[in-house]
């Protein structure tokens, strides 16, 4: 987990920016612990490949076998690179 | 030993949309009762189901919830049936786990926390077809070996699979062996001492190391000892910013993760299917609100033009039993009071159960199809702006049905504000109740009969749109003025689109029609007596007119006159405004006792059409049919929500707040239409 945090700061790359249709793995979730808890039990864990479906306003993600609904807001919290690696 | 604790008690878990209902009900059928666990207005449904042996148990159904961590009030409430802490049930014998297939990575989250509780855990693995079409392959028996607990392929859809589920729900079960994920070292260090301290008054390694995940957590349930310690490890944790939270959710995906592995369960990925071509269109920033408006008219005309032919029937019904009284029974009060109290009020209520039971079919279609969710989503940039989530659009959806199944599933926002605010504006949302009212003074105010039905259905969308347009505005004025702090996001999953279970729909329907029948049978057919005797007593004069005038209801409507005067309404309108507090309904079963003790013969809407005022000009005007109509869309007449508000806000502050708000809100729209219609020159 410690590795992925050196990793992102400074360029971090949230789930907003990635275009519909990218797979891509959660490095880092920054949002309050409760809202983080939640998160992680729908799927959301450190290292969980998550493809995002759909984007705009709020958004949607396909994790752990199922599509999730995320606010914008809440998804710019959600730090992730890509599955190959790029950042 | 009596009978009801030598049964055996089966409590059913499970994720949101894992079809945990559908099997509850394709288990039990009707053998169902639905009541509330005490203190608190949580749905509590029970109900009986048989092994193969013929055995009875009692199942039960609990809220859907994504994990043990308790969250919301529906979690809690969970989480002491599966404890054994309820009042009213006893501890369940077994834990009955319902997943979706498609997706059981997340659903055996939830599983493998509810085998930490130590109770015998049996698993239905739920809508295998679906799984197996997106290309999940499921080895059950595989499942079963690796997580040391049953795992039983259902399509409770289908009732395929309920055979084996009622052979093995018959057998004697075992509780679960051991933890098998790996806790991560510090946690697991600080989890063995304070299990260690549990374990003098709790023997089982796994429920005291469930125990102490929940000490950790901030519970002060148990030994002193065991709390100190947790304390201690939560500070070293908090020092070292450790999130040993995280750490236990990531530890159990990563071993769910290799048991799907290894059992040789693959997880489908999304991708070109027909959820996510459906989802193009309803989820589109244009046309998904047109797809949405276009579900909502096709709702209110279906409430009018299907609805009409039973309600012709059982108005025939009604008046054929009314007709048969009148030549069969001798002329006198008992006849009276049957013809003009019971069969006047109780019919004039009971006209309307098609028009909700179509509400209530529309609703479970749309929640069983997966739809509600994506209206949820699709409402969430608006519900922000007011400073709500998508969250609160369920249970305000809810509340067109009826207000209190509507504050009942706000226990699911998990934001206490957000709650509080969804409570306070559910009510404005113009619920079933409301329909009888509307119906009858929409067609008092228009003259010709022979309007299309797109006309009043459209009306009718207008008064909807009224009431929600206000609750916004509302939610904005209490959230982000009268409350403050920011709204939670939005997190919430989109189930695949299904076909719904009407099965289902239909034992909820069920379910409605007999309360509101026994409510027909009970409130309204209590207060419609009590209405003919304060209408018809005391006997001034025998003339119709003047002896309703003279009467208890007479003299308490001419003592609010001048109060609602301004308004346009006269004294009985105001007889009928204050027996409508019990329930709104009881309106139109009000006038109906009124102008049936007036002595017109006709029917109800002719007899307001032809009231009159002293001066001879028209009571219900189409300007007054608006005005009251515009106060039955904002007035809090439902003493009910007012009950399950102040039990579910915890004290009288916000139901007293809410009914003081929403008749201020009611007479000064009623006012406000007068005044302004009357500038305009109607």
């Amino acid at each position: 987990m410690a590795s992925h945090v050196h990793r992102f700061e400074g360029g971090a790359l949230n789930l907003t920016q990635v275009g519909p249709g990218t797979e891509v793995r959660v490095s880092r979730l920054e949002c309050a612990p409760n809202t983080c808890q939640r998160l992680r039990e729908m799927g959301f864990c450190e290292n969980a490949v998550v493809k995002k479906i759909r984007g705009g306003a709020d958004l949607v993600c396909w994790v752990c076998g199922t599509r999730v609904a995320l606010s914008a807001r809440l998804a710019k919290q959600i730090l992730v690179e890509h599955v190959d690696g790029r950042s | 030993m009596n009978q009801e604790t030598s049964k055996r008690w089966v409590a059913v878990v499970g994720n949101p949309n894992a079809g945990k209902s559908t099997l509850f009900n394709a288990l039990t059928g009707l053998r169902q009762r639905v009541g509330n666990y005490p203190g608190v207005t949580v749905e509590k449904r029970t109900g009986t189901a048989y092994t193969l042996h013929g055995e009875p148990m009692e199942l039960i159904d609990l809220p859907g919830m994504y994990s043990l961590s308790v969250r919301s009030p529906d979690e809690e409430i969970a989480l002491k049936v599966l404890r054994g802490e309820s009042a009213d049930l006893p501890k369940p014998d077994a834990v009955l786990c319902v997943v979706d297939a498609s997706n059981l990575e997340r659903n055996l989250f939830l599983v493998t926390q509810v085998m930490e509780l130590g109770l015998p855990v049996l698993v239905a693995l739920n809508m295998v077809d679906m799984a197996e079409a997106q290309g999940v392959r499921l080895h059950p028996d595989e499942l079963s070996q690796r997580l040391g607990i049953q795992f039983i392929p259902t399509q409770a859809h289908r009732g395929k699979g309920l055979v084996e589920l009622r052979a093995a729900l018959g057998q004697k079960l075992t509780g679960p062996g051991p933890r098998r994920w790996t806790m991560p070292p510090p946690l697991a260090v600080a989890v063995g001492q304070i299990a260690a301290a549990w374990r003098e008054s709790l023997p089982a390694e796994l429920r005291a190391e469930g125990k102490a995940l929940e000490l950790l957590a901030g519970s002060n349930e148990g030994p002193e000892g065991a709390r100190k310690l947790a304390m201690a490890w939560r500070e070293r944790f908090r020092k070292e910013a450790y999130d040993w939270s995280a750490a236990v959710v990531n530890a159990r995906y990563a071993y769910l993760q290799n048991v799907l592995k290894e059992a040789g369960v693959g997880v489908g990925m999304s991708g070109g299917n027909w959820t996510d071509w459906i989802d193009a269109a309803v989820l589109h920033p244009v046309a998904g609100w047109g797809i949405l408006a276009g579900m909502m008219m096709a709702l209110f005309v279906s409430i009018f033009s299907i609805a009409s032919y039973p309600m012709s029937w059982i108005d025939g019904g009604f008046m054929y039993v009314g007709g048969w009284l009148q030549e069969v029974m001798p002329g006198g009060l008992l006849r009276d009071l049957l013809i003009d109290g019971v069969l006047a009020g109780v019919g004039g209520v009971v006209i309307f159960l098609p028009q909700i039971l179509i509400l209530f079919f529309f609703l479970g279609l749309l929640e069983d199809s997966g739809y509600l969710a994506r209206a949820a989503f699709l409402l969430d940039r608006v519900m922000h702006r007011v400073g709500l989530s998508g969250k609160s659009f369920i249970p305000l959806l809810s509340s067109y049905a009826c207000a209190i199944p509507g504050i009942m599933a706000t226990r699911t926002v998990e934001d206490p504000k957000d709650r509080l605010t969804t409570i306070l504006i559910a009510p404005l949302m113009s619920c079933s109740a409301r329909i009888p009212v509307y119906t009858t003074l929409l067609a008092a105010a228009v003259p010709v009969a022979l309007v299309p039905v797109w006309q009043k259905a459209g009306a009718m969308l207008g008064l909807y749109i009224l009431g929600t347009g206000t609750a916004f505005l509302l939610a904005w004025v209490f959230r982000k003025k009268m409350l403050g702090g920011g709204s939670p996001p939005l997190i919430l999953e989109l189930p695949p689109y299904r076909r719904p279970a009407l099965r289902t729909i239909f034992l909820r329907m069920w379910e409605r029609a007999v309360v509101f029948l026994r409510r027909a049978g009970t409130v309204i057919l209590a207060l419609s007596i009590l209405l003919w005797f304060v209408s018809n007593f005391p006997r001034t004069s025998e003339e119709p007119s003047a002896k309703l005038a003279g009467s208890y209801a007479g003299q308490l409507g001419h003592w609010l006159e001048p109060v609602i005067r301004p308004l346009g309404f006269d004294w009985r309108i105001g007889i009928g405004l204050v027996a409508s507090f019990a329930a709104r309904e009881v309106f139109v079963s009000t006038m109906s006792i009124v102008y049936h003790v007036g002595g017109e013969e006709e029917g109800l809407i002719e007899a307001m059409r032809k009231a009159t005022w002293p001066d001879g000009s028209s009571i219900y005007t189409p300007l007054t049919c608006l005005a009251l109509l515009v106060f039955y869309v904002y007035a809090l007449q439902c003493l009910s929500t007012v009950a399950v508000a102040k039990r579910e806000t915890g004290g009288w502050k916000w139901p007293a707040f809410m009914l003081l708000y929403m008749s201020g809100l009611a007479y000064l729209g009623a006012w406000l239409v007068q005044v302004i219609g009357r500038a305009l020159g109607f």
